[in-house]
């Protein structure tokens, strides 16, 4: 490990700290109240006894296969409808205003209508995640299209290249950073969306798990809810960076400067 | 042979009439080494587009007896795919044509040329200016071009790289012959690469002198020096000039 990466570590790691030891401070002192703050080991206990008792696997498997089924699906129709408006004007031209309205509306805004449509299953929750990843993706694939170099797509035709080689062979590798970055930010927003939709209406899950905590009074729970779901943000966005780096080597560089 | 008939090509840019060719007649022989220069704005960039089949002349035509030849093309940048190793670029024209294995073989066979062996598996931000053309390079000779365009190949490269590009140019040539068109607005690589360097201006050859030097050239021998100093006062459209020859 480099020195400046050592030293960038060394920082968060002091923020985590201090952090952590003023919420200690905050709650053992009296200053917060213990039922509105438990303590850091009240709460880490709590987590404890629901992992073992299974509980909040449950929650998390849950939450987890909703994103997966929402999230594949908004993939499925995003990148082909995204690649048919890079080749065709034409349906760009027809549906650019419908889309451009759906855009402007906040998924979780459309949830009243899902759920006289849907009802309150599980086709009303995929449902929001996919409004929420559509258009990151969407327009992530439409701009890295926009972008390709025509240059190098001049290269593909002094190499005889036909349309669709050009299209498979140039402008999606092209593309493929923008779209990377669809990706990524999609899946954070469906991951929040999700959340929000347990809120409202759910009979599992950890948006459901922390509301169920909430009217019980049980503090705890609410935070070990927001613990995990934060991690399990971070762990999903790094998992993704993952397979990026090993599958697209050359976009290594690019995605770390977009991580911010 | 490759013969340019009344080519001619004009567009439209705000409602604007451009002409950037007009009534090129030309024959290219086949193996001969043509290096084209003019300021920009000439209309050599065109010549070369038309040439490479990028666009289509408006008027005229380029006849080659055997249907169209096969065209490799160096650009001005290198225009690299960065997603692919520098063997995946070498190779970018190959692919679907030709077997993997036959692929492979070419690819070692261009990088040996333009000596990049050791950097097959590199990507093209790892490369230094000099490399990344060598790379563009090695691309259009793995095709055996029986027509060669380079648009100003090394014109972004310092001076050191682009005397040994230059140098690496003209022994593939020589080795392997295919017919050259190199559009470039460096009078002393001009003469130090061609047989005939062809001055054009306004859209059209407006000018046109032999290269008898012996190869390896030298860019301090007297008869360099006037040969360049000559398509020097071409291009700068001083009188006393001598006659382009018939």
């Amino acid at each position: 490990m480099t020195t400046p990466g050592l030293r960038r570590h060394t920082g968060a790691a002091c923020v985590l700290i201090v952090l952590a030891a003023a919420w200690w401070l905050a709650s053992a002192s009296g200053l917060v109240s213990p039922f509105l703050l438990p303590l850091p080991q009240t709460v880490l206990a709590t987590g404890w006894e629901l992992l073992a008792d299974g509980t909040l696997g449950m929650h998390v498997a849950v939450s987890v296969g909703r994103i997966l089924a929402g999230y594949s699906l908004a993939v499925a129709l995003a990148l082909p409808l995204a690649f048919l408006f890079g080749i065709s004007p034409a349906v760009r031209q027809a549906f650019e205003p419908v889309l451009e309205f759906l855009r402007q509306v906040p998924p979780l805004a459309m949830m009243p209508l899902l759920i006289l449509w849907l009802g309150i299953g599980e086709a009303q929750k995929v449902g929001i995640i996919v409004l929420a990843c559509f258009f990151p993706i969407f327009l992530g694939a439409l701009g890295g299209i926009a972008q390709c170099d025509p240059k190098l797509v001049e290269v593909g035709r002094v190499c005889g290249l036909r349309q669709w080689d050009i299209l498979r062979r140039i402008v999606l590798p092209a593309a493929l950073p923008s779209i990377v970055i669809g990706l990524r930010i999609a899946l954070g927003q469906g991951w929040r969306a999700l959340v929000g939709a347990e809120l409202v209406a759910s009979a599992a899950g950890l948006g459901y798990m922390i509301v169920d905590a909430e009217q019980l009074a049980r503090t705890d729970i609410v935070i070990v809810g927001i613990f995990v779901i934060g991690t399990l943000g971070l762990l999903a966005d790094f998992g993704v960076r993952r397979l990026i780096a090993r599958t697209a080597p050359w976009l290594r560089q690019r995605t770390e400067l977009t991580h911010a | 042979m490759l013969e340019l008939r009344g080519l001619g090509k004009r567009y439209t840019v705000h409602d604007r009439e451009v002409v950037a060719l007009a009534d090129v007649d030309l024959v290219l022989k086949p193996g001969s080494f043509t290096v084209v220069v003019g300021r920009s704005g000439c209309g050599k960039s065109t010549l070369l587009r038309l040439l490479a089949g990028l666009t289509l002349p408006t008027t005229g035509a380029i006849h080659h007896n055997g249907g169209r030849p096969k065209v490799g093309c160096v650009f001005q940048e290198p225009r690299l795919m960065p997603w692919l190793t520098v063997a995946g670029n070498v190779g970018f024209g190959l692919v679907g044509k030709v077997t993997k294995a036959e692929i492979e073989a070419r690819v070692e066979a261009a990088l040996a040329l333009v000596g990049l062996s050791d950097f097959r598996n590199a990507y093209p931000d790892q490369l230094s200016g000099g490399m990344a053309s060598r790379v563009g390079l090695a691309r259009a000779l793995v095709l055996e071009p029986e027509l060669l365009l380079l648009d100003e190949p090394f014109a972004a490269l310092d001076a050191f790289t682009r005397r040994g590009l230059q140098g690496e140019l003209t022994d593939i040539w020589l080795a392997r012959r295919p017919t050259v068109v190199f559009v470039t607005h460096d009078v002393e690589e001009a003469v130090l690469l061609a047989d005939e360097v062809l001055h054009m201006d306004g859209g059209r050859i407006i000018g046109r002198r032999e290269v008898p030097l012996p190869r390896p050239r030298d860019a301090t021998d007297r008869e360099f020096v006037a040969l360049r100093r000559a398509i020097l006062d071409d291009l700068s459209g001083r009188a006393g000039s001598s006659p382009p020859p018939a």
